[in-house]
C-alpha cells in the first residue's frame, strides 16, 4: 500500500512539474518571439494566458507543503509565491496601463528562465529519479543574475504603477461602514514596497545558504 | 560540651573557606573563556562565580551570563543551566574540587520592569493623542469632528487598561527571571505601539459609526468584570511566588485557577472580546485574535510544564484535570 502511494505521489508530481515546465516554456518563448518580430509593449499580451495559468497554478504548491507531499517549508514558499501572485494579478492583471512598460519584458523573462529551470529540476527527479549535476548547479546558481534582476522589475513595476492605483481607487473600502474598517490599495503597495527592503536580503541569503547546502551536498556524492 | 562542638563545628567551616575550587570557563565552542579559569572559596555560589566573571570580563554582567554544565558533543540533551543561588559544589563530581561551565552571552539586558513600562506606555499615550488632537487632518479629513459616547467611554477603558497595567507591572507582579534580551523591548514596543495607533485610528475616526447603546453596555460591563477577574488572577499569581523570586513551579489554585490553568490569559481575552463588542471594528478583532494565539501559545506551554513537573509520582502532587485557557475550547 505505501509503494503505492508513493508511486502515485511520484506521478502526481511528475506531471504537476512538467505541465508547469510547458507552461513557462510557452511564456518564455512567447516573449522572445515578440520581441523579435515587434517591442516590447506587446510582450505582456503575448505571454499573458500562459503566464496568468502557470503562476497561478503555484498555489497548489502551498498546498503540496501543508500536506507534506513535498519538503518544503512553507514559511519560504509563501512569501514567494505571495508576491508572484501579487504581481501578477494584482499589478499587470489588475492596471493595465502598465502592461506595457519595459520591466514586464525583464520580469517575464526573469522568472521564466528561472521557472523552466526549477520545474524541469523536479520534473526530472520525480520522474526519473535523478536529475544531472549541471542541472542542478544550473537551478542553484542562475538566481545569483536571475533574483536581481527580478525582484528590481517587480518592484519597479509596483512603483511605476502607483499613479495608476491611485487614480482607479480599485479594491479600496471607504469609511463609513458598520465594521469601522478600511483598506486604501494605494497605501498598501507603498507598505508592500516597504517589505522588500528586509525581505529581498533575507530570500537572497536563504538561497544562498540552499546553494551551499545543495552544492556541497552533491560534491560528497 | 555544646562549647567544644560548636568550635569544632566552626573550624570544619572555617577549613572550607580556606580549601579553593578551581573553575574553568569555556565558550559554546569549546575554547577557553576566562584565560586560566578563576578560583574560589569552596563554598561559593553561582552567583559568586558570575560576580568573578563580571570582574575579570568587566563587559559581561551577571544577567547577561548563561552559565551551563557542558554536554558531551553530539548529545541531545539540554544542558544543565546553573541556578544562581545554588552552591557550586552542587554541580560538582564527587569529591572532586574543579568544575567546567559553558558560558553564553544571552546579550544586553534590560529589567523586565522597563520592558513593560515601555511597552505598555506607547498605547497609553498614543490612543489619546488620536482622541484629542486634529490628527485626522493630516489624512484628509478636514471640518468639526462630532464625538460619539461610545468613544469617550472607549478612551476612558483603554487608559485604564494600560495604566492597570503599569501599576500590576510595578506593585504586584514577580518575576521569574529579573532581565529580558534587549531586543525585545524593540520587538514588543513595535507590536503594542503599532496595534494600539491601529486601533485609536479607527475608534476615534471621524467617520466612526457605533453600535447599539446596549450593546456598547454590555461590551464595555462585561471587559470591566473581566478587568476586575484579570487583576485578581495576578493577585492569586503573585502570592504563589516568594518575594525574593526564587521561582519554582507551584500549582495555581483558587477562583478560576480552579477550572482553567491560564485563568489570568482568559480573562484577558475576554476583556479584549468586551471592548471589541463595545466599539466593533476590524482592527480591535484583529488584534484580539492575534494576542489570542500570542496567549495560547504561552498557556499551552505553561500547561505542559505544570503537568510534567506534577505528575504525580515520588510524593509530587498530580496536577488536576483543567482547561489550558480557553473553556470550552482548550
Amino acid at each position: 500500500m505505501a509503494s503505492f502511494l508513493t508511486a502515485l505521489r511520484r506521478l502526481y508530481l511528475s506531471i504537476y512539474n512538467w505541465t508547469i515546465f510547458i507552461g513557462w516554456f510557452q511564456v518564455l518563448f512567447l516573449a522572445l518571439k515578440t520581441l523579435k518580430e515587434s517591442d516590447h509593449e506587446h510582450v505582456y499580451n503575448a505571454v499573458e494566458k500562459p503566464l496568468l495559468l502557470a503562476q497561478s497554478a503555484a498555489v497548489l504548491e502551498i498546498l503540496h507543503g501543508l500536506v507534506g507531499l513535498v519538503r518544503s517549508p512553507i514559511s519560504s514558499t509563501l512569501p514567494q509565491i505571495g508576491s508572484r501572485l501579487y504581481l501578477t494579478w494584482g499589478i499587470l492583471w489588475s492596471f493595465p496601463e502598465i502592461r506595457t512598460h519595459i520591466l514586464v519584458t525583464s520580469l517575464v523573462i526573469s522568472w521564466s528562465i528561472t521557472e523552466i529551470i526549477r520545474y524541469s529540476f523536479f520534473g526530472m527527479k520525480e520522474a526519473f529519479g535523478f536529475a544531472p549535476s549541471w542541472h542542478l548547479w544550473l537551478r542553484y546558481s542562475t538566481f545569483l543574475v536571475l533574483y536581481p534582476t527580478g525582484i528590481s522589475s517587480e518592484v519597479g513595476l509596483i512603483y511605476f504603477a502607483l499613479p495608476y492605483i491611485k487614480a482607479s481607487n480599485k479594491y479600496c473600502i471607504r469609511m463609513p461602514n458598520k465594521w469601522n474598517f478600511s483598506f486604501d490599495y494605494f497605501y498598501a503597495a507603498i507598505l508592500t514596497l516597504g517589505t522588500y527592503v528586509p525581505g529581498s536580503p533575507h530570500m537572497y541569503r536563504y538561497m544562498l545558504g540552499q546553494r551551499k547546502r545543495a552544492l556541497s551536498k552533491s560534491k560528497k556524492e | 560540651m555544646m562549647g567544644e562542638c560548636l568550635r569544632l563545628s566552626s573550624m570544619r567551616i572555617y577549613a572550607k573557606l580556606l580549601k579553593r575550587m578551581k573553575v574553568t570557563v569555556v565558550s559554546r565552542s569549546g575554547r577557553e573563556f576566562i584565560k586560566g579559569g578563576l578560583e574560589l572559596h569552596d563554598l561559593a555560589t553561582v552567583a559568586d562565580l558570575q560576580e568573578a566573571i563580571h570582574k575579570r570580563t568587566k563587559k559581561f554582567y551577571p544577567s547577561r551570563q548563561r552559565l551551563t554544565l557542558p554536554v558531551p558533543s553530539g548529545s541531545k540533551v539540554r544542558p544543565v543551566v546553573l541556578s544562581y543561588k545554588k552552591s557550586l559544589k552542587d554541580y560538582c563530581d564527587e569529591n572532586q574540587n574543579n568544575i567546567t561551565v559553558v558560558f553564553k552571552d544571552l546579550g544586553p539586558q534590560v529589567s523586565y520592569r522597563t520592558l513593560f513600562f515601555f511597552e505598555y506606555l506607547g498605547p497609553l499615550i498614543l490612543y489619546p493623542i488620536f482622541y484629542y488632537f486634529p490628527v485626522y487632518k493630516f489624512f484628509g479629513y478636514e471640518g468639526e469632528r462630532v464625538i460619539h459616547p461610545v468613544q469617550i467611554y472607549a478612551l476612558y477603558y483603554w487608559c485604564f487598561h494600560y495604566f492597570k497595567r503599569i501599576m500590576e507591572t510595578f506593585f504586584v507582579h514577580r518575576f521569574s527571571h529579573a532581565t529580558s534580551p534587549l531586543s525585545n523591548v524593540f520587538r514588543n514596543c513595535a507590536y503594542y505601539w503599532t496595534f494600539g495607533s491601529y486601533i485609536a485610528y479607527y475608534v476615534n475616526h471621524p467617520l466612526y459609526t457605533p453600535v447599539s447603546d446596549l450593546q456598547m453596555k454590555i461590551g464595555f460591563g462585561f471587559g470591566l468584570v473581566c478587568q476586575l477577574a484579570n487583576f485578581y488572577c495576578h493577585i492569586i499569581l503573585k502570592n504563589l511566588r516568594s518575594p525574593d523570586g526564587s521561582g519554582g513551579y507551584q500549582i495555581p489554585r483558587g477562583f478560576l485557577f480552579n477550572i482553567v490553568t491560564c485563568a489570568n490569559y482568559t480573562t484577558e481575552i475576554y476583556q479584549w472580546l468586551g471592548f471589541n463588542i463595545a466599539t466593533q471594528s476590524v482592527a480591535g478583532y484583529v488584534f484580539l485574535v492575534v494576542a489570542t494565539s500570542i496567549m495560547t501559545n504561552w498557556a499551552l506551554a505553561k500547561h505542559r510544564h505544570l503537568k510534567k513537573l506534577f505528575d504525580g509520582k515520588e510524593g509530587r502532587p498530580k496536577y488536576p484535570h483543567r482547561w489550558v485557557i480557553l473553556p470550552p475550547f482548550l
